[in-house]
Parts: C-alpha cells; sequence; structure tokens
C-alpha cells in the first residue's frame, strides 16, 4: 500500500526527487525552499539515495551544475527561492534553449526591496518568458505530484525543456499536509528512466551550444515555440497516467471549483486557492454563484481551456500575488494572458485584478468577500471599473 | 562511495617531439586570427589529452571564433559555457559521469573533463565559479588561455592585462598617459592560495609545446581539481605582426615577464630560467599596446618584474605584486 504521511512541502519535493532517483543534485541555501536540500542531503548521507550532492557557490552555480549533468546524461535536480531565483537568470536560456530537461523547485519568496521572508509568486513568475515549463501546486501532495509529473513531461522526447516546480513559501513549503506517497512500482510505471539527447560522451562526440548565424536565429526560435505547442498534448497524456497509477484526479491544466453554474469566478493559483475554494462555498451559501479557476501550469499557458473554463462567467477576478510594475493593467502578471485568452470570445467576460498575499500576507475569506463584491458591482453596471485593486491598501 | 575505482586517466608524458601522437583533436576549420595564440594553445592541450577528453568553452575568442555557425572545430565532445560558469557546468558534468560510473551506465575510462577559459572566465567573471569547482575537489583540469584581455569583444583591459597596456577600456590620455594604471592578478596563486584540494598548478606558454604538453598529461593524471595557466599571445589585442606570435611567448619567458613553473603539493619547481634575464622592453618595445609608454612607466613594469624574478631565484611562491609594497616583500 502506498503511505499516506504528515509531511511539509519541501519534505514531499525531497521525496518527490528521490522517487524519481535524481542524480545530481546541487544546493545553495536561501530560506524558505532550504529545507528541500536539508532532507536530500540526509537521503544522500544515509545511503538511500545514490546521487551526487554538490554545494553549488550561488544559485547561478547551481542552475550550472545541473546543466552540465544533464548534458551528460543525469537527472538532475536544484532549487531557489526569491532573489536566488533571480541570481540563477543568465542560465534559465541556455538551459532551455540547449534542451537540458533538469528540474528546479521553487518555493516562492518575495524579491528585495526590503529583506521579507513572505511568500510571493514575483520571484519564479520573472523566469516565465525563459522557455521553461512553470507552474504552481497548491499542497504538499500536489508538489510530490508534480515533481514527478514535470520529470515525465520535461524528459519525454517532444517537449525535452527544463521545469520549474512551484510552491507557495510557508503555506506549502513549511506547513504540513497529508501526503500519499507513490510505490516504488507505481513510480516505475509513470516515469521513464531519462533518456538524454546526444548527450556529452568520449564514444560519440558532439558538440553542444556552438554560434549560429543570425538567419539561423528565428527558425531555432520558431522551433522552440512550435515544441511548446506540443506540450499540452504531453501534459494531458502525463497527467492521465499519472491519475490512472496514483489514483488522483487532477486536471491537467485548470481547477475548476464550481464552476459550471458560476456567474463570478475567481482566477487563482498556488496555495491561496484553498482559501478559495471555501469563500467560494461561503459565497455560495449567501446565494452569490461563485467559482474558481486555479491555474496548474503558467507555462504552456493554457489558452484555450481558460476560455473554455471562463468564457460563459459574467466577471471574473484574477487573485495576482506577483507584480508588474507598469504593466498594461497596472498591477500583476496573470490578467494580461487571461485577458488575452478571453479576447477572441464573441461574449467574454468581464475582468479585473486584486493585488493580494503581496510580501507573504494571508489573503482572508473576508478578502474574497470584498473581491466578490466588486465582481457582483461590474456585472450589474456591465463594465471594469478599475483594472486594478489593491487588496488592503 | 569513497572506495569506488572510477577508472580516472594515467598519461604518460611525451619523451620528445617525434613522439607527439599524430591525431589531431582541435582540426582546422575554425575562424581565429592569424597568428592566435589560444588557437595554437588549444591544439596542443587536445592532442596532449587526446580522444577520451569532454571540453567545456566558457564565453571568450575561443568560443566566438571556433564554434561558429554550428561548426565547431573539436574531435571530442565538447560544450559550451558562459563566460560566467565554466567550472560550475564542468563539475555537473564530473558528477554525472561518477553517477554512471557507479550505476554501471559507463563501464569505460573516466573522460578527461578540461574547462578551457579565457583570462575573464578564469579570474574575473568566472573565478567564482572556478572556486567552487576546486574547493569541490573534482576531477577537472582548469586551463586559463591568457591572452591578457578580453578580446574577441574587442580588446577590453581583464584582471590580466598588464600594467600599461592599451586596451579600449584603457585608453592612455592627457590625464592617465599610461592607460592601464593597475597591476594584474596572479591567477595561479588566486588557485595555490585558497584551495586545498588542488595538488598540481602549472604555467607554461604555447612557445614551449613539450612542456605544454607534458604539464597537462600531468595534471590530467593527479587526482582531484588542477590548473593550469597558459600564456597565449594575442596579435590582434597586443599589436604585434602575427608571424611573432611564438616570439612574444619566447620573450615573456626570457624577460621574466612570465614564469614558467609547477607547483606540486607545496613543492614550486622553476623551469626555463634564464641565466640572465633580458629588460622588459625587449619584450614590450614589439607590442604596439605598450607604445605610448614613457621611460618612467617602463620602470615601473621592470621594478613589478624584478619582484617576481626575486621569488622564482628563491625558489619560493611568487608573492609582493605591486612595487607599491616593495619593502615588504
Amino acid at each position: 500500500m502506498a503511505k499516506e504521511l504528515i509531511m511539509t512541502g519541501c519534505r514531499a519535493a525531497a521525496e518527490g526527487a528521490k522517487a524519481a532517483e535524481v542524480e545530481v543534485i546541487c544546493s545553495f541555501p536561501i530560506r524558505p525552499y532550504t529545507a528541500i536540500m536539508m532532507e536530500l542531503a540526509k537521503m544522500v548521507a544515509d545511503g538511500e539515495l545514490n546521487a551526487e550532492f554538490l554545494h553549488g557557490e550561488g544559485e547561478h552555480a547551481q542552475l550550472s551544475v545541473v546543466l552540465g549533468a544533464c548534458a551528460s546524461g543525469a537527472r538532475a535536480y536544484t532549487g531557489s527561492s526569491g532573489v536566488g531565483v533571480t541570481y540563477a537568470m543568465e542560465i534559465y536560456s541556455p538551459m532551455a534553449g540547449g534542451r537540458y530537461p533538469a528540474q528546479m523547485a521553487i518555493a516562492d519568496r518575495t524579491l528585495d526591496p526590503p529583506g521579507d521572508f513572505g511568500s510571493e509568486h514575483t520571484d519564479a513568475m520573472c523566469t516565465r518568458d525563459q522557455g521553461w515549463l512553470l507552474g504552481w501546486a497548491c499542497s504538499p501532495q500536489e508538489v510530490y505530484d508534480n515533481t514527478l509529473i514535470n520529470y515525465r513531461v520535461g524528459e519525454d522526447h517532444r517537449v525535452m525543456l527544463p521545469q520549474m516546480v512551484c510552491q507557495e513559501g510557508y503555506f506549502i513549503s513549511h506547513i504540513p499536509d497529508k501526503v500519499i506517497l507513490g510505490e516504488q512500482s507505481q513510480v516505475k510505471e509513470f516515469l521513464p528512466p531519462y533518456r538524454p539527447i546526444g548527450p556529452l560522451s568520449t564514444t560519440k562526440p558532439v558538440s553542444h551550444g556552438p554560434q549560429i548565424r543570425p538567419d539561423q536565429g528565428a527558425p531555432m526560435d520558431a522551433q522552440r515555440a512550435k515544441t511548446f505547442l506540443a506540450v499540452p498534448k504531453v501534459i494531458e497524456e502525463a497527467t492521465a497516467d499519472f491519475n490512472r497509477i496514483f489514483g488522483r484526479d487532477y486536471d491537467p491544466f485548470v481547477e475548476q471549483y464550481k464552476l459550471v453554474d458560476a456567474e463570478i469566478a475567481f482566477f487563482i493559483m498556488g496555495a491561496h486557492a484553498n482559501t478559495c475554494r471555501k469563500a467560494v462555498d461561503r459565497l455560495r451559501a449567501q446565494g452569490v454563484k461563485a467559482g474558481m479557476a486555479r491555474l496548474r501550469w503558467v507555462r504552456p499557458w493554457p489558452t484555450h481551456q481558460l476560455a473554455e473554463a471562463l468564457g460563459h462567467v459574467k466577471a471574473v477576478a484574477v487573485v495576482e500575488t506577483s507584480t508588474s510594475y507598469g504593466g498594461a493593467m497596472r498591477g500583476g502578471n496573470l490578467i494580461h494572458e487571461l485577458r488575452a485568452s478571453l479576447y477572441d470570445l464573441d461574449e467574454r467576460p468581464l475582468v479585473t485584478s486584486f493585488m493580494a498575499g503581496l510580501g507573504g500576507e494571508t489573503i482572508w475569506p473576508t478578502d474574497f468577500d470584498y473581491m466578490a463584491k466588486v465582481l457582483t458591482e461590474m456585472v450589474k453596471e456591465k463594465k471594469t471599473k478599475r483594472y486594478v485593486y489593491w487588496i488592503g491598501m | 562511495m569513497q572506495a569506488f575505482d572510477y577508472k580516472f586517466q594515467q598519461l604518460e608524458p611525451i619523451k620528445s617531439f617525434k613522439r607527439v601522437p599524430a591525431p589531431e583533436m582541435y582540426v582546422p576549420g575554425h575562424r581565429t586570427c592569424a597568428g592566435c595564440g589560444p588557437a595554437l594553445n588549444y591544439r596542443l592541450v587536445a592532442k596532449a589529452a587526446g580522444k577520451d577528453t569532454i571540453f567545456i568553452g566558457p564565453t571568450g575568442c575561443m568560443y566566438v571564433a571556433n564554434a561558429s555557425y554550428l561548426c565547431t572545430p573539436y574531435a571530442v565532445s565538447w560544450i559550451h559555457a558562459q563566460i560566467t560558469n565554466g567550472g560550475a557546468v564542468a563539475s555537473g558534468i564530473e558528477a554525472a559521469f561518477k553517477v554512471a560510473a557507479r550505476k554501471g551506465r559507463n563501464t569505460g575510462v573516466f573522460p578527461n573533463i578540461i574547462v578551457m577559459a579565457g583570462d575573464g572566465g578564469s579570474v574575473d567573471i568566472g573565478l567564482q565559479a572556478m572556486s567552487g569547482l576546486m574547493y569541490r575537489n573534482h576531477k577537472v583540469l582548469f586551463i586559463c588561455y591568457d591572452n591578457e584581455s578580453y578580446a574577441n569583444t574587442g580588446i577590453q583591459t581583464s584582471p590580466m592585462t598588464p600594467y600599461g597596456a592599451k586596451t579600449t577600456f584603457t585608453p592612455p590620455g592627457k590625464e592617465i598617459p599610461e592607460g592601464k594604471v593597475l597591476f594584474p592578478k596572479d591567477a595561479p596563486q588566486l588557485v595555490i592560495g585558497g584551495h586545498p584540494a588542488v595538488k598540481y598548478v602549472a604555467t607554461t606558454t604555447i612557445a614551449h609545446p613539450l612542456d605544454l604538453m607534458n604539464k597537462v598529461r600531468k595534471a590530467l593524471s593527479t587526482p582531484g581539481p588542477t590548473f593550469m595557466h597558459m600564456l597565449a599571445p594575442c596579435p590582434k589585442g597586443w599589436l604585434f605582426p602575427e608571424h611573432l606570435t611564438r616570439e612574444m611567448a619566447k620573450l615573456a619567458v626570457e624577460t621574466g615577464m612570465w614564469r614558467q613553473y609547477e607547483w606540486e603539493n607545496g613543492t614550486y619547481k622553476y623551469t626555463n630560467v634564464p641565466k640572465q634575464y633580458k629588460p622588459v622592453n625587449e619584450y614590450m618595445q614589439h607590442q604596439g599596446r605598450f607604445a605610448h609608454l614613457k621611460p618612467e612607466h617602463i620602470a615601473k613594469m621592470q621594478a613589478f618584474v624584478d619582484e617576481k624574478i626575486k621569488s622564482v631565484k628563491q625558489a619560493i611562491a611568487v608573492a609582493a605584486p605591486v612595487p607599491a609594497s616593495r619593502q615588504e616583500a
């Protein structure tokens, strides 16, 4: 029988990496993701995991080490938080462009200034256009599951892309919850060994990463963009297999909670979705037809799935836990892409956004009540009055 | 874990030029400048290392001029690294081959893993990654091919650019007549001074091919991380005629501008020590990058070199880099 345990998101990530039998791990400490590496270090020290555990001299080195390892045919794993994620910025594009399907665990943390330990999506969201797969979990269980699903998707030869498996710092990374760990046989059935394409080798010499001519740039970029068009199918297959083998019930892209007959909806990702579900229940008890769409993948962005899930509602509140200073909607990032996803519908919902959970603040049920009130007014007046509302400001 | 036999290579020294292996691992077809020192350097290193080798090439001349337009001149595996991270990428490669060996996926000899980094990719922007590699005790040879500037970007100063050199970031002018006012870092000492895992460090030049190849083979046969500093003159950056590349490296040694040595587990062994050092100007006068210097600047350079030579004569660690601290040396 699969074991059900109580553990934090950090422990769950480490358990996922262990189940995936990662071979090269590169660490550097920064709160809150550090605990993932603490767990893995112990597993290696205890001989439970046959891996090389390297202390990188910074996040830039962490990414560089796993790039080299992945290029040499090893399943590689690293992670970070906050300014650590941005310190490694140079390496994201070479990782994705080189098609090295290593994995990076993120436990979100605010960027500076000033120093704040709180969770905010801005760290990993900064990397969203670097060509990685990117998505958020909403529980330790989903962290474990996403670790395996991401390796399966990323290492698929139709994909071959690095993956960022994100969880909120503290809300998930440090709050224990029930987690069912898979059996070795289940993991084996779901996740085949990493099969590198043209790895560094002494028997079959290869060159990785030579320069190109300017006219070779666009075709290469187009090839990467085209790859992303193929990813959704691979995600669907992997999610279906995962659900079957592990007995879960994930929608591949968007968790839809009471959306079918909803008039207003919250569009959210990550741990605050747990509060949001309760808020939806409470609003429904008061006669407000609310629902929730929770995004599981930011890259690839599920354009059509979102249009399908949210097209029928009258107004959407985008819950933004990352910043896009000076952006088109003056607040966060998600609203831009959601609005774009809905644009081609004949009748589309009104969409506004709420900056919430920034700096690691809790988003309270009453905050969702406030958002629902704004949405209800918008529906009544048939217009979006503001692009963005700052919760608590 | 420690007891595992990774089948690291042991390479015999090459006894004479006649016995230099014929196979080329760095083949024609690259786009380096006429008279390029680093290209010759690469060829000699690759020849010495042989076929069971993986090169890591951080951005620099030897990336841009070699790996152009999807063509590369490597007959062995090669991977581009950023100018920042040669040491870290090499660490990941070494770690991957170790796991592969332990898991039985790779049963052959352990590859020679060599980082070929320019001076910037070694001791400027690449210093942190190089230091990390050496601290972590990876079985990697890190080579700094030193052409004393950021050359492919149009000759900007690096921390290895000598005092008094004209670069596009240190142009001589009315206020700053000598161009570059700072003295360079001491690359091998950076490694020796702070990395107890390193047991072998050597310096050499492209004018001493057998010395170069044998030091490479010795480094590759030494356990743990090793470091080599190689002088690779650059006609474009130093402004000398391209047929004089080898001559420049030779003169650098003859004037004491460059010292040839091996450092093995704490002991220095100097080679190619001239009986009588030539004045530094015999080296500098051929190079347009020094053409603007006045006699007092050349004297300052001579004083700097004299300090270095003193250490050679005493066969101790090279120390006291700048004339300002001469008395303490």
